[in-house]
Order: structure tokens, then sequence, then C-alpha cells
């Protein structure tokens, strides 16, 4: 049997094992480990424990950064903090859209942007923000669509877009040249999802909002509130800036602090360990899809899987990639994550720049498109995240609804950048 | 108690049991991977083996304190320093200086060789990219293993990643798993990570030692448009333009040149050229097993370069060099690169007569092809024991 036939043969195997554990009721995350290990066997590895445990630990720095960020969230929320923003920020701009929407939609696009994690937006302006969209009558999947689409912006929008570093990186090219193009269709897109997907918001009706608002602590002060959130980019703004004398802390340890800083400066007393319990039971259907999620990335790449998704999407027609970059990218993302740059994005990339295209607002441009992925099965890491946070309790699919038209913008946004980068490429200045 | 809770339990039980079992037969399995002893037994020429903390005292007792040998001629002259496994994951490169290490002997100047610049990166492989945890070299009385290695140190010895890597000293900004990849790292930090101690300690041998040439060995995917080519810093460009002239009309095959990138940094031929007297020269083989689009991830791609994909890729004009179903072996990745060096002492020592450096005794392209890289493995176990050193 020759490569292709074989590893189409265990990619049918896995596809056919995820399906039968979806109709047995299992779980997204042991289905996933499912497809791996029935792969591993058709792929006549047996039971590999040192893939399967070395895939495990493949996004263990996300899972990480899940944890210590959702836990100082939960701290602040339990703190009374979240309650006093949510509430100060209606009280004054409850009579004007338009500038509430653009305050939301920055708030939005910069944790991502500092962290290259659109988790990160969700887990720390989400919850705050689904709150005030609320109160505007907006319903609960399409805010969690605003959420969601936003912050995959934001882990897009510069100076971190891993996408476009891990790429970059893949193909020698250096991460210079990537700041505007990267903004410019970030920041539009930011805007034109929240107000396209906004626009029957109404002004919010204040003394029913904050009559049913939890009451913010008495004792509770801007100062307090925001004391935590300055520690931690205070924590980022010195790692960027004193590069040299400042200690690498990474991400997961400088949530930590802001959550210490949360706990700390509480006006009420908080139970921290019930939190933090409550926070691992929040999020081990992520954490368990992430390990999941890496554990079928290694197999895939043991048994060939990989190699053949990625030859397939590389070796179509270049108008076909064209036109089927809004589905290569985000499947992509969605099975591989991250690792969808290395496997898709390197010869993609390279793809581009044999037929002349700039390869810098290419890059850009599917780095917009990537982050759509992670609404759709498999993984769904973020869009699931987003639902939890933003407290969807309709089926995931309305979410899925609701966001099509602003994601359908952003994809033909992507995909026209890939197609006129050379025309483009007066953005690359810096 | 109600009969749910116990079946839960026992659920619970047999899940974290099996979870056990298979985490101790992976952590069985990455304990020997990490500690596979990698002997070499070093050839009439070696003269020395010392450590890379003898140049830069805090590397003392780190993964990184790697050894260094030195092989001295009787006559003075100039200094090479030939640097292996900054990326263990291409093997080829350090494969070639095991032969050096092995077999040369020189005659005129000094030779260093340091076979796993980044001995952290060759004791983990990649997280979620299947590879195998070793491989084998056959030879006429066996066989010798190898760590397989990643690009990156292994968060055992370098964690956590910042969210994103600032070089030093220039302050690009790159990818954050860059800071753990000894080719971005360089001219290295004293005060820095375990990487960039590694960097910064391998410019202090190179002032400290005076060496004139430095070759860094690597391999790279054939989507790479940098590939089978000579990265050259523009000390170097007249160097590196004559010995890929050498190579592709006598030395069987095709050796292209590239220039040193001005804005791309951390890597050795930029940071080692700009940083030190030394001309810096980085040598690329093609390695399909790197490539994307691979397919079965296991020892014999490896090692025969064959995939059935990347020819597919080759065939749709997206690579940078040739393949066809007779793959890249390591024989002819390994022969590449130790004709190369040859080529390169020998251009050098002829234009630089005072600072030549003479080698003999290592197999060019042809004849590690016909003997294959086994063959120029010496045998451990007759080796006087006292004499061998570990990697």
């Amino acid at each position: 049997m020759d490569a292709t036939a074989s590893a189409a043969l265990v990619l049918a195997v896995m596809v056919a094992a995820y399906i039968a554990a979806r109709v047995l009721k299992i779980s997204t995350e042991l289905s996933l480990l499912a497809a791996a290990l029935a792969g591993a066997l058709a792929g006549g590895a047996g039971l590999p424990a040192r893939h399967i445990v070395e895939g495990a630990f493949t996004y263990f720095d996300i899972v990480l950064i899940f944890v210590s960020a959702t836990l100082f969230m939960n701290l602040l929320k339990e703190s009374g903090g979240a309650a006093f923003v949510v509430r100060a920020i209606l009280r004054r701009f409850h009579r004007r859209k338009s500038p509430l929407f653009v305050l939301l939609a920055v708030l939005l696009l910069i944790p991502g942007a500092l962290t290259g994690a659109g988790s990160v937006t969700v887990l720390i302006m989400g919850g705050m923000v689904a709150t005030v969209l609320s109160y505007m009558d907006i319903p609960r999947p399409r805010v969690a669509a605003i959420i969601f689409l936003i912050a995959g912006l934001s882990a897009a929008a510069p100076p971190v877009s891993l996408w476009a570093m891990l790429t970059a990186a893949g193909v020698n090219m250096p991460y210079v040249g990537f700041f505007l193009p990267l903004l410019v269709p970030c920041v539009v897109l930011s805007l034109m999802t929240i107000f396209i997907l906004g626009r029957k918001a109404r002004p919010v009706d204040l003394e029913k909002a904050l009559e049913e608002l939890p009451q913010a602590p008495p004792k509770m002060t801007w100062l307090r509130v925001a004391a935590p959130f300055l520690a931690f980019f205070l924590l980022v703004i010195a790692g960027r800036a004193f590069p040299f004398s400042f200690p690498i802390l990474g991400l997961p340890l400088m949530f930590m602090a802001a959550a210490l800083a949360a706990f700390l400066l509480s006006p009420v007393k908080i139970a921290f360990l019930r939190t933090s319990r409550e926070t691992v039971h929040q999020l081990l259907p992520l954490i368990g899809t992430l390990t999941c999620a890496g554990i079928l990335v290694q197999i895939m790449a043991l048994t060939g899987v990989r190699g053949l998704i990625a030859i397939t999407t590389v070796t179509l027609p270049v108008t076909v990639v064209f036109l089927t970059l809004f589905l290569i990218l985000p499947v992509s993302e969605a099975v591989l994550m991250w690792g969808a740059a290395p496997v898709l994005g390197v010869p993609l990339v390279l793809l581009f720049n044999t037929i002349g295209l700039d390869p810098v607002v290419a890059l850009a441009g599917m780095s917009v498109i990537w982050p759509l992925g992670d609404a759709i099965p498999p993984t769904a890491i973020i869009g699931r995240l987003t639902t939890a946070t933003v407290g969807v309790k309709e089926p995931y699919g309305q979410f899925l609804k609701h966001g099509l038209v602003p994601a359908a913008l952003i994809a033909a946004a992507g995909t026209l950048m890939v197609v006129f980068s050379k025309k483009l490429s007066f953005l690359t200045v810096f | 108690m109600s009969p749910m809770p116990t079946a839960m339990t026992m659920r619970k039980i047999v899940i974290a049991a099996l979870g056990a079992a298979l985490g101790a037969a992976a952590g069985l399995s990455f304990y020997q991977s990490r500690h596979l002893p990698e002997p070499v037994v070093p050839g009439p020429g070696v003269t020395a083996v010392k450590k890379l903390s003898d140049y830069f005292g805090p590397l003392e007792g780190t993964a990184n304190d790697v050894n260094v040998y030195v092989l001295e001629g009787a006559e003075p002259g100039g200094a090479f320093l030939v640097l292996c496994g900054t990326h263990p994951e291409e093997p080829a490169g350090r494969l070639a200086g095991w032969i050096f290490a092995e077999n040369a002997s020189v005659s005129k100047g000094r030779l260093f060789v340091i076979l796993t610049a980044n001995r952290s990166a060759s004791t983990v492989t990649r997280l979620g990219g299947a590879y195998p945890p070793d491989y084998t070299i056959v030879t006429p009385w066996g066989g010798r293993t190898f760590r397989m290695g990643d690009r990156w140190s292994s968060p055992l010895d370098q964690w956590p990643d910042p969210e994103v890597y600032v070089h030093y000293p220039s302050r690009q900004e790159l990818a954050y798993i860059d800071i753990r990849n000894l080719n971005r790292t360089f001219p290295g930090r004293p005060g820095g990570t375990l990487t960039e101690k590694t960097g910064h300690a391998i410019l202090e041998l190179i002032r400290k030692e005076r060496v004139d040439v430095v070759i860094d060995l690597h391999e790279a995917e054939l989507q790479y448009p940098v590939i089978s080519t000579i990265v050259a810093h523009e000390k170097g460009a007249d160097l590196a333009t004559l010995t890929s002239m050498m190579l592709s009309s006598e030395g069987g095959f095709a050796m292209g040149v590239e220039n040193s990138p001005r804005a791309l940094r951390g890597l050795s031929h930029r940071e080692i050229g700009d940083n030190s007297d030394a001309v810096s020269l980085l040598l690329e083989a093609p390695q399909p097993f790197l490539d994307a689009t691979r397919g079965r991830t296991d020892r014999a791609l490896l090692l025969t370069g064959r995939d059935e994909f990347v020819v597919r890729a080759g065939k749709q004009g997206l690579l940078f060099e040739k393949i066809d179903d007779a793959g890249w072996p390591i024989d002819v990745r390994v022969g590449r690169h130790t004709s190369t060096i040859l080529q390169i002492l020998e251009i050098w020592s002829e234009d630089n007569p005072g600072r030549a450096v003479v080698a003999g005794g290592v197999p060019r392209y042809d004849e590690v092809i016909k003997s294959g890289t086994g063959a120029y493995l010496k045998d451990v176990k007759t080796a006087d024991p006292a004499k061998i050193v570990y990697e």
C-alpha cells in the first residue's frame, strides 16, 4: 500500500472512531482521544505511550494560561469588581451606543493583541463586555459571537500574532513589516463586527439594569479594580521594555500575580480555595479538549495523516487555494490550533511567494482568517470558552449562526488581502 | 453508601491507574532518551577535550556544558570551529562532526569541534511532532544509537517562555518559542537564559581561541528556500563562493551561496560575524523529515529521506531542492557536510597561509556514500575505555 492510501485509511478510521464515539454520546475530548487511539492502531503503532503522553503536553502552556487567567477573572468577579465596572460603564454610556461600541471593541482587542491569545481576551474582558451588551437587549448567542470574533481578531492583531510569527519563523522571514497589515484589518473588522451584530441594540434602561445587576461592595473603588489589571499589564510591559533585565515570568505567572492582587485588594472576603476548585472544574472540558487535541495531532503526524492533509491542500490549483482559504485555514485551526501555522502556513506562504505575491501581507491576511477556526468542532476551544464565559444557554449552533455574516466578511477580507497582497505591500512599512 | 458513588469511584480508580501506567511507560521512555549515552571515541587528532564552561564559567553544571574537541596540529596556524547540533533534530551535522572527532588529524593550526552545541535540545523531542526518540547508524561492528533531539532547548532546562521573545541586543521581536532556539539567540547574553548563555559561551570560545572561521552545520526542509547552500556573512562571501564553485564543479554535488540577511537576527551566520573577528558560515543540507508535508514520521524517513508526499510537493514546484524516489539518504547529507568543510579548510588555508588549518583523515562526499557513515564511527567496545567521552 502506498503512503497516500495508507494515510487515507488511517484518516478514515480516525473519522469513523470520532463519529462512533459522538454517536455513543461520548464527550468531545474523549471522542478525540478515541480517534487518536484508533488512528494509532490502524497506523500500526499499537498503543504508543510515549506519543500519547508527549502529544498530551503539546498545549500544556495554553492550559496553564487558561487556568491562571480564569482564576484571576473569577476572583475579580467574587470581589465585586466586575459588577462595579459594568455598573460604571452603563451609567456613563447607556445613551451613546457608538462610543460605547468603539470602547468595548478596543477593550476586547488589547489583551489578545498583547498576548497573541484570543482566550486571554475572552477570559479577561469577555465576561464584563458580555454583561454590558446583554443589557442592550442583544441576545446572548449574538453577544458571544461578538466577543468570539473580536477575540480572534485580537489574537491576530499586532504586536503578537502567533500564526504570523510561527509561519514567518518557518520560512526564515523576519517578523518585520507585519504591524499595519495586521492592525488595519483587525481594527476595521472588529468595529464592523460589533456594529453589525449590535445594530439592533437598544439604549440601556439604566434603572432596570442597575436594579438587576449585582450590587458592587460599598468599599469597591476604581483603584481596587484597576490595580490587578495594572499589575498584569505592568508585568507584560516590563518584559517588553526591559527584556534583558526583567526576569521571564511567563503569562501564567503574570495572571497569578494579577489574581493575587485581586484577592488581596478585594473589599469582601473571598474563599480562595473554593474559587480555585471551581475554576478548575469550570475549565476541565477545555483542558481535556486541548490535551486530547494534542494527542490527536501527534498521532496524525506519526501516521502520516497530517502530511496527507497538508499535501492535499497545498497541491490544489492556486485559484482553488484562494477560493478555499476561508475553509482550509479555519479547519486546520480547528484541528491543529497554532500547529496549523507550521503545517499549512509554511507551505502556503512559500506557494504564494513563488507566484509573486507579497508574503508579509498574504500571511497577515491568512492570520486574520485562522482564528475563525477556534469556533469549529472538534476542538472549538475559544468558541466553547466564549459561550461558557457569556453564559449562553442556547445550542452551540445558535452562536455559530449569529457570527456567520461578520465571519464571512473576515474571511473575505483575509482572502482579498492574500490575492491583492502585492498591491497592499505599501502597508509593510514597520 | 449508594451504588452510584461506588461505581464512580471505581471508574476514577481504573482511569487513574490506566493514566499512571501510561505515564510510567512514557516517563521511562523520556528518561531513557534524555539520558541515552552517546559515546565518542576521540580520534588520533584530538589533543584535548575541553568543556564549554572553560570559556564561560556560569555554564558549568548545566545541560549545555558540552564537550569541545580540540585537534591541534604540530605546526602553528589558524583556528576553525565546526559547530554541530545547534539544532540536534538535524542529525547530518552531528554525524559529520562525529566523523571529524573520531577520524580527523590536524597537521597545522587548530580545529575545534562541538558535537552538540545545544545539548539540552538533544534530550527532548518535539511536542506534537511524533519524532522517534533516537536513531541508529549501522556500522560494520553493529550500530551506534543517537538521541533524536529537537530544534529548541528542553523546557525541563529552560522554562517558561516569554509571551514574545526580544532578541539581544537587536531588540527584534521573534516568536516566543525561539528564545529556546540557539540559532536565534546568538550572540547570546551572559546573564540570559540557558540558550542565550550557550550562545555567549560559544562567542567567548571564538574570541578567546582567536577562531578564524566558524562553520555551523544544519539541515533544512525542502520547502525552505535556504537549502543546499552556504549562508555566508559578508566577511566570508568570497570563501563561500569559491567553495561553492569548487564543490559544484569537482565535489560531486551542487552547492549554492546565500548572503546572510542583515535584518534576520540571532542566527550564527549573522551574529558570529558581527560580534567577533571570525568569518561565519552556515551549511544547509536537505532533510525531507523536516518538511511540513512529510508522511509517516519515523526513523526510516529520518535516515533514508524518502517520502512520497514530499516528492508530490516537488512535482508541484513547491520545493527549493529536487527530490525523487531515492530520497536524501543520511550518507549523502553527511557527505555533503564533510566535503564542504574540507573544501572550506583548503581554500582558506591557500588564501591565508599564516592562518592555515590543515586536516586529513576525513572522508569526502563520495567516500561517505560508498562506505556509509557508520564505517567512520569507531567501535566503542574495542576502544580504550579511559579515552571514551560522552556527549
